[in-house]
C-alpha cells in the first residue's frame, strides 16, 4: 500500500506526463492546482471521517478529481481559450496569429507588444540594479554568516526571496511582453521533512537559475535602457528638425553657413527645409525601428525569461 | 457502441463548457466569504448529484479563465495546516456578469424546452 505522498507524486507525475508538450506555465499552474486540491480534500475527509484508510480516501478524492488524461485536456482546452495578458480577446488573438504575426513597418506603433518592450527595455535599468544587488547581496551575506548560528535562516530568508523575485519578475515579463508565465507561485511540498525542503531550495535548479537571472539582468538592463535610449534620442531629434529649421529661418538666421578663408558658402532657404525634411524621414525611420527592435526585444527576452525563471 | 459513447462524451463536453463557467460564477457570487477550490468543488458536486457534469480538478482551469476575465479575484492564504489555499470572491463585474448570463441561460433554456417538447409548432 502507497503512503497518501507517494499517491499524491505519482498523480502529480501523471498528470505532468500527461500535459507533456503543453506551455510550461500551464503545467506549472496545473500541478500547483491539483496538489493543492488534492492535499486540502484529504485534510478535510480525514477530519470528517475516523473510518477508514487516509490511503482510501484519497483513492476516492483522486477519482473525484479526474483522471489525469481527463484533467490535462481541460487545462489544455482552457489555456487555448485564454490568451496571454495583452491579447484583448482570444478571437483577436486567433485572427492575429491566423492573419501575420508581424504588423506592418508603421503598424508598430499599434502593437501593444512593441510598447511593451519599450517599457520594459526603459525600467529594466531600474529592476536589473535591484536585482542584481539584492542577489550579490544575498549570496554574499549568506556566504559570510554561514558559520555562525544565525547563517542557516539568514541563508533560507534569501533563497526563498530569489524564489519570490523570480516569480514577480514573471509576472511583469507577462504584462509587459505577453509571454505567458506561472501566475501562481511553485509549490514547496509541506508535508516534506524541513531538512528535505530546505535541501531542495539550497540545491533546487529554480533557485540558481532565477538567481543567474538576477544577476544577469545588470548587464542586460544597461544594454537596453542606453540603447533604446540613444537611438530614441537620436531618431526624435532628427525626426523633429523641419520645425527648429522654420523657427530658425523664421527668425531670419540663415543656415549652413560654411567660411571658408574669404569665400563664403550659404544653404538657400529652401534648401535648409529641403535637407530637414530628409533627416526628418531618417528620424521616422529610426524611432520605427526603435519599436520593431523593442517588439523584437521583448520577446527574445520572453523566451530567456521563460527558460531560466520557469523549470520543468 | 464506443463510439456512441465518444459522442455522447463529446456532446457532454461541449455542453458543459459554458454551464460550468455560469455554475461557478453563481456559486461564488451567492457565498458571502472567499472560497478556496475544494469547497467550490463540495458545492458543485452538491448540485450535481449523479457526478457526470464536472470533475473536481476540471474546475481549477475555469476558476483560472473566469478570474483572466476579471470576473473573479483571488488571494493565496496560508493555512493551519497542510498546503496555502487560493481563495476567490467574485468581483462586481462578476455579478453583473452573473445576471447577464442568467438571462441568457433562461432564453436557451425555453428555446431547447420548447424545441424538445415540441411546442414550436
Amino acid at each position: 500500500m502507497k503512503t497518501t505522498d507517494e499517491l499524491i507524486h505519482s498523480y502529480l507525475s501523471d498528470l505532468k506526463a500527461a500535459l507533456r508538450g503543453a506551455d510550461k506555465a500551464t503545467i506549472q499552474d496545473a500541478l500547483a492546482d491539483a496538489e493543492e486540491h488534492l492535499r486540502t480534500a484529504l485534510e478535510n475527509e480525514v477530519a470528517g471521517n475516523e473510518g477508514g484508510a487516509d490511503g482510501e480516501i484519497l483513492q476516492n478524492i483522486i477519482a473525484e478529481y479526474g483522471e489525469p488524461e481527463e484533467i490535462a485536456q481541460a487545462y489544455r482546452s482552457w489555456e487555448a481559450a485564454l490568451p496571454p495578458a495583452l491579447a484583448d480577446t482570444p478571437a483577436a488573438r486567433r485572427a492575429d496569429s491566423a492573419k501575420k504575426s508581424y504588423p506592418g513597418f508603421f503598424g508598430v506603433f499599434a502593437d501593444p507588444r512593441a510598447w511593451g518592450g519599450l517599457v520594459y527595455m526603459l525600467i529594466s535599468i531600474i529592476t536589473g540594479t535591484l536585482y542584481f544587488s539584492w542577489a550579490v547581496t544575498g549570496l554574499a551575506t549568506s556566504l559570510g554568516v554561514m558559520v555562525l548560528i544565525i547563517g542557516i535562516p539568514v541563508t533560507i530568508i534569501f533563497l526563498l526571496s530569489f524564489r519570490g523575485i523570480a516569480f514577480l519578475e514573471g509576472r511583469l515579463v507577462e504584462s509587459l511582453l505577453g509571454e505567458r508565465m506561472p501566475r501562481r507561485a511553485s509549490f514547496t511540498d509541506s508535508s516534506l521533512p524541513w531538512k528535505e525542503r530546505l535541501k531542495a531550495l539550497l540545491l533546487g535548479k529554480a533557485t540558481w537559475l532565477s538567481w543567474i537571472y538576477m544577476i544577469l539582468m545588470l548587464p542586460l538592463g544597461v544594454i537596453y535602457f542606453s540603447f533604446m535610449v540613444t537611438f530614441l534620442a537620436l531618431g526624435l531629434g532628427l525626426a523633429l528638425t523641419p520645425v527648429g529649421t522654420i523657427v530658425v529661418l523664421a527668425m531670419g538666421i540663415p543656415l549652413g553657413v560654411v567660411q571658408s578663408g574669404n569665400y563664403i558658402w550659404s544653404l538657400s532657404d529652401p534648401g535648409a527645409v529641403l535637407l530637414s525634411l530628409l533627416f526628418c524621414g531618417l528620424g521616422i525611420f529610426i524611432t520605427t525601428g526603435c519599436m520593431h527592435l523593442a517588439r523584437w526585444v521583448g520577446k527574445v527576452h520572453g523566451k530567456f525569461a521563460k527558460a531560466l525563471l520557469v523549470s520543468d | 457502441m464506443i463510439d456512441i459513447m465518444e459522442t455522447h462524451k463529446k456532446f457532454q463536453k461541449e455542453l458543459s463548457a459554458g454551464t460550468v463557467s455560469l455554475a461557478l460564477l453563481s456559486i461564488l457570487v451567492q457565498s458571502e466569504a472567499p472560497l478556496y477550490g475544494y469547497q467550490i468543488g463540495k458545492l458543485v458536486g452538491a448540485g450535481d448529484e449523479e457526478g457526470v457534469m464536472v470533475k473536481q480538478g476540471a474546475i481549477y482551469p475555469v476558476l483560472r479563465s473566469l478570474e483572466s476575465q476579471g470576473l473573479l479575484a483571488s488571494e493565496r492564504e496560508l493555512s493551519d495546516s497542510g498546503p496555502p489555499r487560493r481563495y476567490y470572491h467574485a468581483t462586481e463585474a462578476g455579478g453583473e456578469a452573473l445576471a447577464a448570463w442568467t438571462a441568457i441561460w433562461e432564453e436557451t433554456k425555453t428555446f431547447v424546452d420548447n424545441v424538445l417538447g415540441g411546442d414550436y409548432q
